[in-house]
C-alpha cells in the first residue's frame, strides 16, 4: 500500500490527513486564521465529518442504541413480557447465571462453535477466493455456486440438511460408509450435533467471506504481484510475505464479522432441533437459543436480558481484542 | 456508473409502488364492521375461509380478515401485540398460553350470552373448565389435541397380534413382538416409536403421557395453587425403565431410525402415540397405509392427554359484539364437522353428530371415547410449567442416552429424584410449591 | 500458475462446488415432487412424476404476487439507504480523524453484537408509540443501517483511497463533498456492491420482524408468507421447497447483477 509507509513518517495536521509536502509544517499554503484554537480548514473538515455521520448516527440511535439500551436495562428487573408490573431485583439475575447449567453449556458450546467456525470459514473463504480473484476460467459460475448457500433463506436449507445428516438414510453417512466409517449420529448424539451445526454454518457462510476476500484481493494493485514474481517469490512465500500483509485489513474485517455472526447463531439450531415432524435433532444449546428460550418460552425477559448483557460484553471484548491485534498487524 | 445505478433503483422503487397499488387486497373500504381473526394453525385455514365467506354473505356490512402464522411465531406475535393493544380482534389460542394474559388482566370476560353457551351441554366438563378462569368464562372452546395409539394393522396381523394393546403391559409385549432386526442385531423396524430427543418440551410431554396410566404426572397439585413434582415415584421409575429397556434391553426402538409420524408413514415403526392431525397427514403422504387407532392403554388409570384451544376476543377489539357474533357463527355444526373431516383436529363441541365423519374415517373414533371412565386429563396451567417441562425434557434426553441406567433401579430413581429437585426449586422460586 | 497446479485448483474448486450445490439440487428437485414422493425412502433425487402442483399451491394459498412486491420494495429501499449511510459513515471513519471518532465507531460496531431478536420488544413498543405498526416505515425501521456495512466501507476506503489523491483534490480547491462524490465513491463501487448484496439479503430474508410488525396480510413479505407452509407438526416439503426456490431466484439475479459491479469497480481505479 503506497501510503502506509509514508503515513507514519509524515506529520499529520489536526484534520487527521497527511498533507503532501508538509515536511516543513506549512505545505506552501497561506497560514489560515484560528477559530476556537483550530484552523478554519480543520473546522470545516470536522463539520463535514459530523454532517456525514449525523444521518446514520440518528438512525442508529433511534433504531438500535435505544432499544438495545432498554433491553440491557431490563436485566435488573423481573418481567414476564406481559404484565404491566416489573419488580426491581438488582443483580440477582446476574448472580443466578453462573449456577445455571443451561447457561454454562450454552457458553461453552457457542465458544467452541465460534472458534471452529470462524477459523474454518475464514481459511476456506480465502482458499476459494484466491484462485477466483485471479479470474480463473468459469470464475463467475464458481462465485455464484459458492455464494448461493448464503443467499438462500436458512429455514429450507436446514430442513434439507436434516435429510443429509440422517443417521440411516442420509447422504453424508452413505459417503462415509464408502470409506469404511461407521454411521454417525449427526443430529442425535449431542457432541456430534455441534459438528453438524459447524458444517452447516461453514457451508452457509463461506460464500460471504469469499466475496469480501475477492474484493480485498482485487484491491491489491497488480504491481505488487508482478514485483514479487520478478523477484522469484513463489506460491506460499509469495502469499505469506506479499499478499497476506496487504490483505490484513480484509482479514481483520472478515474475522470480526465472522466472530459476531458466530456468536449470533440461532436459526439453524432452531430448525435442526425443533419438534416438527422429521426426526427432531439434538438441541445444540447456544447462547442466543438460551436467551430466546428464556425470553419467549419461559417468559423470563429480565433473566434473558441479563444473559444478553453477558453475551454483549463477551463479544465486545473479543471484537476489541481482534481490532487491536489485527489492526496493528495491518498497519505494520 | 453511479447515476445509472441510482436510476435503476428509482425505477424499481416506482414500479414496485405502482404494483403495490395495483395488487392491493381488494374491497373493504366501505365496510362498516372490520374484524380480524388471528390463528396459529395453518392447516385450519380452509375452514376459516369457508366460515368467513358464509359470514360475509350473511352480513354484507362485515369484512373479516384472517391472519395465520405458524404456532411458535404466533405466540411471539401475541406476546408483542396483546400488551400493546395491537392484536387482532378474535384470537385463537391454547388455554394454557392464554391464561397468563388473562391473569394479567389483558383479556376481557366473555359476555353473559356467550358464557351461557359455554356452560351448556354443548361442551363437556373438561372443556368448560379450560375456557374459564376463576369461575368466569373468557373464551369459547374450539378444538383440542387428544392423544391415541396409532398402529399398523398389516404389521400386527403378520406378527400374529390380534388386537391393539389394552393395557400398558400388553403395549410393552406387543412392541417387542413387532420389532424386526437385521443380521447384525440392529433394529430395522421399531415396535414402538418413542420420543427420545428434540427441542422444546416434547420429550417430557410424551413421557408424561405414558406415565399417566401408571399413576404419575409431571406436577401433582398439593393444594389449590400449590404443586410439587409428581414423577419421583414408582410410576416415574416404571416409565423411565420402560424407555431404557426399549432402547437397550429388548430392544424395541433405536436412535438411528426415523421417528414419529414420518417413521409411521414410511412403515418403519409399528406403533406410536400422537394426536389426530396425523390422520390427515397420512391421507396426504401415505394414503395406502393400513392402520387404525386405539385409545390409550390402561394400567392403574385409563385416560389420555387433552390440550384445548379456544377462541377469545381481545381487549382492543373495536366491535366486540360483532366479534363474539362471528365466534358463535363459527360454532355451527357444519364447521365442526369440516374441522374434523378435512383437517383432523377434534372439535370440543360434543352435541354435534360426528357419525358421518366416523363412517368415512373410522380412525377418528379412538379420540372421542364416550365411555365416562376414560379420563381426559391435561397439564396444570401455571406460569412456570413450560420451563419445568422443558428442563425435565433435557434431563430425560440425557438419561435415554445413558446405557448404564438400563436395569439399574437405583440409578433410575436417582435421575428422577434429581430432576424433581430442579422442578421443585423452580416452583419454590415463584411461590408455587406446596407439600 | 503451472498446469498441474491449475488442474488441481480446478478439481478442488469443482469438488467444493458440488458440495455447495447438492442440497439445492435436492431442494429444487423436491419442489417438483408430488406429496407421496416427498417422504419416500430410500430418498431418490429426481421426481418420478414431476408436477407443478407445489408451485400452484404456493400461489393459490396466498397472494404471493403481493408478498413478492412487498419484499421487492422493502429490499430495494433498505439496500439503497444502507449503502448510502454505510458509505457516508465508512468514508468519514476511514479517512478522517475527529473528536469522538473512535467512540462513535465502537458504538456503530457494537450494536451489531446483539441480534434483532434480543431487542425487538422495546423496538416494537417504539413503533407502537409512533403509530408505525403495520406500515412500510415500521417494517423498514431496523433495516436502515447496517454496522457491518459501515465497517466494510471503512476498511475499503482506508485500504484503497490514498491520502495523496484526496489532498490533490483539495489542493485543486474541491470541497469535501465533491471529493467524496467524485473521487472516493467511484473508487469504491465494488465495496458498495458487496454491501448492497449483503443488505439486500438481510432485508429479503427478514422474518421475525416483518412477522410481528404486520397485522394484516397485505403487508406480508415472501419469507413470512412461506413460513405458512411450515406447519406445526408437519413440513409440507413440496410447498416449502417450491417457495424457497421462488424466494431464492431474485437474490441470485441480484447477485449476478452486483457481481459485475464488484468486478468492474476495480477497473475504475484510474489513479493507479
Amino acid at each position: 500500500m503506497a501510503s502506509t509507509g509514508s503515513r507514519r513518517a509524515q506529520p499529520r495536521d489536526a484534520g487527521g490527513v497527511v498533507r503532501a509536502g508538509a515536511a516543513n509544517g506549512r505545505g506552501g499554503l497561506p497560514v489560515p486564521t484560528r477559530v476556537f484554537g483550530l484552523r478554519r480548514v480543520t473546522m470545516g473538515r470536522y463539520l463535514f465529518c459530523y454532517l456525514m455521520v449525523a444521518g446514520p448516527l440518528l438512525l442508529f440511535v433511534l433504531f438500535r442504541v435505544i432499544p438495545i439500551a432498554r433491553t440491557l436495562e431490563l436485566s435488573v428487573f423481573n418481567w414476564d413480557l406481559i404484565s404491566p408490573t416489573r419488580p426491581y431485583v438488582g443483580l440477582a439475575n446476574f448472580a443466578a447465571l453462573p449456577q445455571d447449567s443451561n447457561f454454562r453449556l450454552a457458553l461453552t458450546n457457542t465458544t467452541v462453535f465460534a472458534v471452529v467456525t470462524v477459523v474454518s470459514s475464514v481459511a476456506l473463504g480465502l482458499a476459494v477466493a484466491i484462485p477466483l480473484a485471479r479470474r480463473l476460467r468459469l470464475e463467475g459460475l464458481y462465485q455464484l455456486i459458492y455464494f448461493v448457500p448464503f443467499v438462500t433463506p436458512t429455514v429450507p436449507e436446514a430442513v434439507v440438511w436434516k435429510w443429509i445428516f440422517d443417521t440411516r438414510y442420509g447422504v453424508l453417512n452413505y459417503l462415509l460408509s464408502l470409506v469404511g466409517v461407521g454411521p454417525v449420529g449427526w443430529l442425535t448424539e449431542p457432541r456430534v450435533a455441534l459438528w453438524a451445526l459447524v458444517i452447516l454454518s461453514v457451508w452457509k457462510g463461506l460464500g460471504y467471506n469469499m466475496v469480501l476476500f475477492i474484493v480485498g484481493l482485487r484491491a491489491i494493485p497488480a504491481e505488487y504481484t508482478e514485483a514479487g514474481q520478478i523477484d522469484g517469490a513463489t506460491g506460499w512465500t509469495h502469499f505469506r510475505f506479499l499478499t497476506l500483509p496487504l490483505l490484513m485489513p480484509t482479514v481483520l474485517l472478515v474475522c470480526v464479522l465472522s466472530t459476531i455472526s458466530a456468536y449470533n447463531v440461532f436459526t439453524q439450531v432452531y430448525v435442526l432441533a425443533s419438534d416438527i415432524q422429521g426426526a427432531p435433532g439434538s438441541v445444540v444449546r447456544v447462547l442466543i437459543y438460551d436467551i430466546f428460550e428464556n425470553a419467549f418460552r419461559f417468559y423470563r425477559m429480565g433473566y434473558a436480558s441479563a444473559e444478553a448483557s453477558v453475551l454483549f460484553a463477551i463479544v465486545l471484548l473479543l471484537t476489541a481484542v481482534q481490532l487491536r491485534v489485527l489492526q496493528s498487524r495491518a498497519e505494520a | 456508473m453511479k447515476r445509472q445505478h441510482a436510476r435503476w433503483i428509482v425505477i424499481v422503487l416506482i414500479a414496485g409502488l405502482l404494483g403495490l397499488g395495483g395488487t392491493a387486497v381488494p374491497g373493504g373500504a366501505a365496510a362498516a364492521v372490520n374484524l380480524s381473526l388471528w390463528g396459529g394453525y395453518p392447516e385450519i385455514m380452509p375452514v376459516y375461509q369457508r366460515v368467513v365467506a358464509d359470514y360475509q354473505h350473511e352480513h354484507p356490512e362485515a369484512k373479516v380478515t384472517i391472519l395465520i402464522t405458524q404456532l411458535r411465531d404466533y405466540e411471539r406475535k401475541l406476546a408483542a401485540s396483546i400488551p400493546s393493544d395491537t392484536a387482532g380482534d378474535i384470537l385463537e389460542m391454547a388455554s394454557a398460553t392464554m391464561d397468563r394474559y388473562i391473569e394479567a388482566g389483558l383479556i376481557p370476560k366473555a359476555p353473559p350470552g356467550i358464557a351461557q353457551f359455554v356452560r351448556s351441554r354443548s361442551f363437556g366438563g373438561a372443556a368448560q373448565d379450560h375456557a374459564a378462569v376463576g369461575g368466569d368464562v373468557y373464551g369459547v372452546p374450539w378444538f383440542m389435541g387428544v392423544g391415541a395409539i396409532f398402529y399398523n394393522t398389516a404389521m400386527f396381523k403378520a406378527a400374529g397380534v390380534s388386537r391393539p394393546p389394552q393395557t400398558m403391559d400388553e403395549l410393552v409385549a406387543d412392541a417387542k413382538k413387532l420389532t424386526t432386526r437385521d443380521a447384525q442385531g440392529r433394529v430395522t423396524r421399531s415396535g414402538i416409536s418413542l420420543r427420545l430427543f428434540g427441542g422444546g418440551s416434547g420429550v417430557a410431554e410424551k413421557f408424561a403421557i405414558l406415565m399417566w396410566p401408571f399413576g404419575g404426572e409431571i406436577l401433582t397439585q398439593a393444594s389449590p395453587g400449590k404443586y410439587k413434582a409428581g414423577y419421583d415415584n414408582a410410576a416415574g421409575q416404571a416409565t423411565l425403565a420402560m424407555h431404557l429397556d426399549a432402547l437397550y434391553a429388548t430392544p424395541a426402538d433405536s436412535f438411528d431410525l426415523k421417528h414419529d409420524a414420518e417413521a409411521f408413514e414410511l412403515a418403519q415403526t409399528a406403533m406410536f402415540e400422537r394426536e389426530s392431525w396425523v390422520v390427515g397427514d397420512i391421507a396426504q403422504h401415505a394414503p395406502s397405509l393400513q392402520y387404525m387407532t386405539a385409545p390409550m392403554p390402561r394400567a392403574k388409570r385409563w385416560g389420555t392427554i387433552f390440550n384445548p384451544v379456544n377462541l377469545y376476543v381481545s381487549r382492543s377489539a373495536k366491535n366486540p359484539d360483532a366479534a363474539w357474533d362471528f365466534v358463535k357463527f363459527l360454532m355451527q355444526p357444519q364447521y365442526q364437522r369440516q374441522l374434523l373431516a378435512d383437517v383432523g383436529w377434534l372439535p370440543q363441541r360434543q352435541d354435534v353428530n360426528y357419525d358421518p365423519v366416523f363412517a368415512r374415517i373410522p380412525q377418528y373414533r379412538a379420540f372421542l371415547i364416550k365411555d365416562k371412565t376414560y379420563v381426559y386429563w391435561s397439564m396444570p396451567e401455571i406460569r412456570d410449567f413450560d420451563e419445568i417441562e422443558t428442563k425435565l425434557a433435557d434431563r430425560l434426553v440425557s438419561a435415554y442416552r445413558d446405557r448404564s441406567l438400563a436395569g439399574n433401579a437405583a440409578a433410575i430413581a436417582r435421575v428422577l429424584h434429581d430432576a424433581a429437585q430442579e422442578t421443585n426449586t423452580i416452583l419454590k422460586r415463584d411461590g408455587l410449591y406446596g407439600e | 500458475m503451472t498446469r498441474t497446479r491449475l488442474a488441481a485448483t480446478h478439481l478442488a474448486l469443482a469438488a467444493g462446488a458440488i458440495a455447495m450445490v447438492f442440497p439445492f439440487l435436492w431442494m429444487i428437485a423436491t419442489s417438483f415432487k408430488p406429496a407421496t414422493e416427498v417422504v419416500q425412502f430410500p430418498p431418490r433425487l429426481l421426481p418420478h412424476a414431476p408436477t407443478l402442483a407445489n408451485y400452484a399451491r404456493v400461489f393459490a394459498t396466498a397472494p404471493f404476487a403481493r408478498f413478492f412486491l412487498n419484499s421487492l420494495v422493502i429490499t430495494t429501499a433498505s439496500t439503497a439507504i444502507v449503502v448510502t449511510t454505510s458509505s457516508a459513515a465508512g468514508y468519514v471513519f476511514g479517512k478522517f480523524r475527529f473528536p469522538g471518532d473512535a467512540l462513535l465507531f465502537v458504538v456503530f460496531l457494537a450494536t451489531a453484537i446483539l441480534p434483532l431478536e434480543t431487542y425487538m420488544v422495546p423496538l416494537y413498543l417504539v413503533m407502537r408509540d409512533w403509530h408505525w405498526i403495520n406500515t412500510y416505515q415500521g417494517m423498514l425501521a431496523p433495516y436502515l443501517v447496517m454496522s457491518f456495512g459501515v465497517f466494510i466501507m471503512r476498511q475499503y476506503f482506508r485500504a484503497t483511497v490514498p491520502d495523496e489523491l484526496l489532498d490533490a483534490a483539495r489542493m485543486d480547491g474541491a470541497s469535501e463533498w465533491r471529493i467524496f462524490t467524485q473521487v472516493a465513491l467511484p473508487n469504491a463501487v465494488s465495496a458498495m456492491a458487496a454491501v448492497a448484496i449483503i443488505a439486500a439479503i438481510q432485508a429479503w430474508t427478514a422474518f421475525i420482524w416483518p412477522l410481528i410488525i404486520a397485522s394484516t396480510q397485505d403487508l406480508y413479505t415472501m419469507e413470512v408468507g412461506l413460513a405458512f407452509f411450515q406447519q406445526r407438526f408437519t413440513v409440507d416439503y413440496g410447498a416449502i421447497t417450491a417457495g424457497a426456490t421462488i424466494s431464492m431466484l431474485p437474490i441470485v439475479v441480484a447477485f449476478l447483477l452486483f457481481r459485475r459491479y464488484i468486478s468492474e469497480g476495480i477497473a475504475l481505479t484510474g489513479f493507479r
